[in-house]
């Protein structure tokens, strides 16, 4: 930094600790839910930060207790479904509105008046929908809401990337001859691809981690998400906290795996997209 | 479609033509996905709310504004309304604050910043449910690592049951929230942050101002439009919650948590009373608008001066 006049010493002492206190308060519930996962039931109710004497056994125990594995692969399915169906209607919409200027204004206009409502909204009347269309407690079904659930998201974040390709570049593509959807896949879709894949990511976590529309349009162990199963865990009368933990920790660990992999994309989607 | 094609800017009317086609088939989608997610919702709601209507069998009879009415007198609705208001604007504003002061501590670190925001995503990507879950494993009564802390170091004699407490379960629920996502708030700000010019800061820097005075009186007017659209977003998402109150209190004690998403998703799922949900989720719809506009206003305010 050039700054003429350099912070004080307790400036700098101040945001150190700061810093340090927000590190450890991010940190702890995830270090506690993983050391609890190795946590006997006895060690439990002592409320240490560590396991006393480790035990491996909740995790087969709770996979016994619950599907967790089969509610992550539903989980995990209901996500990558949903994605597909966003970026297939989002991207040329975003491409149209942006570039061609089809519904400059209707368009984002729509989109943010159908981000601002609550979803408990729309969670009723789906209800009837999805019941109508023969796809309740279904896999496909449940990604179909998710993947309309999220297509003012992936419009807003996709909007950002492809107001950065320079006009001249798909005009340039027109005047050659070539049609707009030929354009779209052949010169754009390439130089947005970062974009695609943040959104992607983006739209893959929110799906995964939804609850209020998994817990009222899937039910049977077939189709019932992670999120849906580990609030069933709740409504036990004898909570096992060791089970709990290590069923609830397995659950975050696809979820994890993105962040840490893509992390770069994450951080670039999730700010680029919401500040521009 | 259109069977004209208009001002034939763009070459032949073939090539207008050709333009407005991909114009369609490219934005109909959308439309289509968005007046199913929410389009249609609204349309089905406002019928369901004048009708007596249950799960089972909708459309019995119309009964004018009797579900409104009982909705505003009969139920906990009004006062669910208020504490998703005060929940929103609180936990927007705390988050705010922490995250603001968090991107700028960031924003100074020269080394290792990186890997210190990929600690700080994490609560982000955890799913809602599982957050409710970690945090009722720290604060709960029996082997709560809260209260263990608290018990060893003697400051309690006995723990303390943050969820079933009528005046800690709240706030207990907006720590949980203030988790998970001050995080975005960190990122987003740490990105308007980045785009401050350096040139104006550097010169009061040159006129012998404080790094902190510089901070208030140069820095945070210039974004203080963007931090209040970020405002304006937390609270647009606070307005949702559901899961937390879900997994960590289901309302409780009492009312005490009870806010409108959580009374709306009872009085549908739980009692099964459809018609009086739908008039309670339209006024609830009505409230959010109504809440937010201010801050829209207030933010096209500062945009315009700039």
């Amino acid at each position: 930094m050039t700054a003429s006049v350099q912070d004080t010493r307790t400036d700098r002492l101040i945001r150190f600790g700061f810093l340090a206190a927000m590190l450890i308060f991010f940190a702890l519930p995830i270090v506690y839910l993983f050391s609890t996962s190795f946590k006997t039931p006895d060690d439990v109710l002592q409320g240490r930060l560590l396991p006393e004497a480790a035990t491996l056994k909740n995790y087969p125990n709770a996979f016994a207790h619950v599907p967790v594995l089969r509610m992550i692969w539903n989980s995990v399915a209901v996500a990558l479904l949903s994605g597909v169906i966003t970026l297939v209607i989002a991207v040329p919409a975003t491409y149209a509105t942006i570039k061609l200027g089809a519904f400059r204004r209707t368009v984002p206009n729509i989109t943010l008046a159908s981000y601002a409502a609550p979803p408990i909204i729309a969670l009723i009347p789906l209800f009837y929908l999805l019941q109508t269309a023969q796809l309740m407690d279904s896999i496909p079904g449940l990604a179909l809401v998710h993947g309309l659930m999220n297509l003012p998201v992936a419009f807003w974040l996709l909007k950002s990337f492809v107001s950065d390709i320079p006009a001249e570049i798909d005009e340039a593509a027109w005047i050659d001859g070539a049609g707009y959807w030929h354009t779209l896949f052949a010169v754009i879709l390439p130089l947005i691809f970062p974009g695609i894949l943040a959104t992607a990511l983006i739209c893959i976590i929110l799906s995964y981690n939804e609850f209020l529309f998994a817990s009222a349009l899937t039910f049977s162990e077939a189709s019932r998400t992670i999120t849906v199963g580990m609030s069933l865990f709740q409504g036990e009368r004898l909570v096992n906290f060791g089970q709990m933990a290590a069923a609830s920790f397995t659950g975050m660990v696809p979820i994890y795996l993105i962040a840490f992999l893509f992390q770069k994309h994450l951080v670039g989607g999730l700010t680029q997209g919401s500040i521009k | 479609m259109m069977a004209t094609p208009p001002a034939a800017s763009f070459g032949s009317d073939r090539g207008a033509n050709q333009r407005k086609r991909a114009e369609w088939s490219m934005t109909l989608p959308l439309m289509a996905g968005l007046a199913i997610f929410a389009g249609y919702p609204l349309v089905y709601l406002v019928l369901l709310a004048f009708s007596r209507s249950d799960l089972g069998q909708q459309f019995q009879g119309f009964v004018g504004l009797e579900n409104f009415d009982w909705a505003l007198s009969g139920t906990n609705f009004s006062g669910s309304v208020g504490h998703a208001i005060l929940f929103a604007l609180i936990v927007s504003l705390v988050q705010l604050a922490l995250g603001l002061y968090l991107a700028v501590i960031l924003s100074k670190i020269v080394r290792g910043g990186r890997w210190l925001r990929t600690i700080v995503l994490l609560p982000l990507m955890t799913p809602p449910v599982m957050v409710g879950i970690a945090w009722k494993l720290i604060l709960n009564p029996s082997g709560g690592w809260l209260n263990g802390i608290l018990l060893r170091t003697g400051l309690i004699d006995d723990p303390i049951s943050f969820f079933g407490n009528h005046d800690l379960a709240f706030p207990a629920i907006m720590l949980a929230d203030t988790w998970q996502w001050t995080p975005l708030i960190v990122n987003l700000c740490f990105a308007i942050l980045q785009g401050v010019p350096h040139d104006v800061e550097e010169a009061a820097a040159l006129d012998g101002a404080y790094p902190k005075r510089i901070f208030w009186t140069v820095t945070l007017p210039m974004i203080a439009p963007a931090l209040l659209s970020v405002y304006l977003l937390r609270v647009i998402m606070a307005l949702k919650t559901f899961d937390l109150v879900y997994t960590l209190t289901f309302g409780g004690p009492g009312n005490a948590t009870n806010i409108a998403t959580f009374e709306i998703w009872k009085t549908a799922l739980r009692e099964f009373d459809v018609g009086l949900a739908a008039a309670q989720t339209l006024m609830f719809a009505i409230t959010v608008s109504v809440v937010t506009l201010p801050i829209v206003l207030l933010h096209n305010h500062l945009e315009k001066r700039r």
